[in-house]
């Protein structure tokens, strides 16, 4: 057993310690936290294995914009948290328990029954990685060859944006997302707020130019940009956009309305929806990306800014 | 210089280790996140040497995430958790 093994093997104990830590704790905020540490671990664990695209995700989503979602969830809930006293019952806890314990039993039992070698299609996709002339075999699964569900999932993120904007009351509807922020203009949030987002937008634009050949792509090229989109809100330097923006709604469906345009485009002139002809293959799969990544990036902004409480007018 | 790095990413892990055993300490929220801050630099330290280690280079863009995405939620922490700070008495003002 070489030295490691033996990381590996503290790094795996010490996810699982705190991830029962993060079950266990009783305190919301605590287990926030506790997430995001987790997260972050998690991200090394797939760079060891060499999924560095579920790395750059993970980090993203994980430890960066899922934290801070589940931060603001916990301070929100924090007032009705103090005026309860009784917590849920034994009953409700067991049946939790059991069934999340089920569950795991289950996935664990899939992948321990796996025949081996375990039955795989990425050999055929490293033989047809020259048909879309990008190097990347995650970017040629969800832009080519299961383009079909990557346009899906574009369209359950509208769908999460339009039942995060449900909630908002009558009288909020059509105006903008969250509190107004407000800070010193010379303090050091409105510093870094200045500071840290064009460094932010062109990490956002390189990691998806460099997914076509390298780990990275659209998705979290946008995580990275929708993050300092909030910085400036949070610093108090801009304002949410009002959700009855004609712009705003324009951006969020360029994305999969692009996608779609293409595919229709490959049943017209191609053989079959979102069949890319061979010559433009990369030149199309580029350009979809970019609007996705203008799209993914509003979406997680106002999934994080959350459902509109002012109306536009103040 | 493998071991040598190899040996530094022990040291660096064993300090995130040191980190975890603050967050399960606590005793306060604040305690909680700079020990998750600083398990995001060590995190980062790791990646920088794993990715040379074992040569996957696309580890530095992870790193680069983890950066930029620690900053902002240690930010969001401030933030959200500022209301209740004001409640215990320390410095309002800064915010609303």
């Amino acid at each position: 057993m070489n030295i490691a093994t033996v990381f590996e093997i503290a790094l795996a104990a010490v996810v699982l310690g705190l991830a029962i830590w993060t079950i266990a704790v009783p305190d919301t905020y605590s287990a926030t936290v506790g997430f995001i540490a987790y997260g972050l671990l998690v991200a090394l664990i797939w760079v060891r294995l060499d999924a560095v695209d579920v790395a750059l995700t993970e980090a993203a989503i994980g430890g960066g914009l899922g934290g801070v979602l589940l931060l603001g969830a916990a301070a929100r809930l924090r007032d009705t948290e103090a005026m309860t006293t009784e917590g849920p019952s034994l009953i409700v806890r067991l049946s939790a328990a059991i069934l999340s314990a089920s569950i795991a039993a289950a996935l664990a039992v899939t992948i321990l029954l796996l025949p081996d070698p375990a039955p795989t299609l990425a050999p055929a996709v490293v033989a047809n990685a020259g048909a879309t002339g990008m190097t990347n075999p995650v970017t040629n699964v969800l832009m080519a060859f299961r383009g079909m569900d990557t346009m899906l999932e574009k369209v359950v993120l509208l769908l999460a944006i339009v039942g995060v904007w449900s909630l908002a009351s009558d009288q909020a509807w059509g105006g903008r997302p969250g509190p107004r922020h407000q800070a010193d203009p010379n303090g050091v949030l409105a510093f870094l707020a200045r500071l840290l987002p064009p460094a932010g937008i062109v990490v956002g634009i390189y990691i998806l130019w460099t997914g076509a050949d390298h780990p990275g792509g659209a998705f979290q090229g946008g995580a990275v940009l929708a993050s300092m989109w909030l910085l400036v809100i949070m610093a108090g330097l801009v304002d949410t956009p009002p959700v009855r923006s004609r712009w705003l709604r324009l951006i969020l469906v360029a994305g999969p309305g692009l996608f779609l345009a293409v595919g229709l485009g490959g049943l017209c002139f191609g053989s079959a929806f979102l069949a890319y002809p061979v010559a433009f293959a990369k030149p199309l799969i580029l350009s979809i990306e970019v609007a996705m990544l203008l799209t993914i990036a509003t979406t997680l902004g106002l999934l994080l800014a959350g459902a509109p409480e002012r109306s536009a007018e103040r | 210089m493998t071991e040598f790095l190899t040996a530094a990413v022990g040291l660096i892990l064993a300090m995130l280790g040191l980190g975890l055993v603050s967050i399960l300490r606590g005793p306060t929220d604040a305690d909680r996140m700079m020990a998750a801050q600083l398990i995001g630099t060590a995190g980062i330290a790791v990646l920088l040497l794993l990715g040379t280690v074992t040569g996957v280079p696309a580890a530095v863009d992870v790193a680069l995430i983890l950066a930029l995405l620690a900053t902002f939620a240690s930010i969001a922490f401030v933030k959200k958790g500022l209301s209740r700070l004001e409640t215990d008495g320390a410095d309002p003002g800064e915010d609303r």
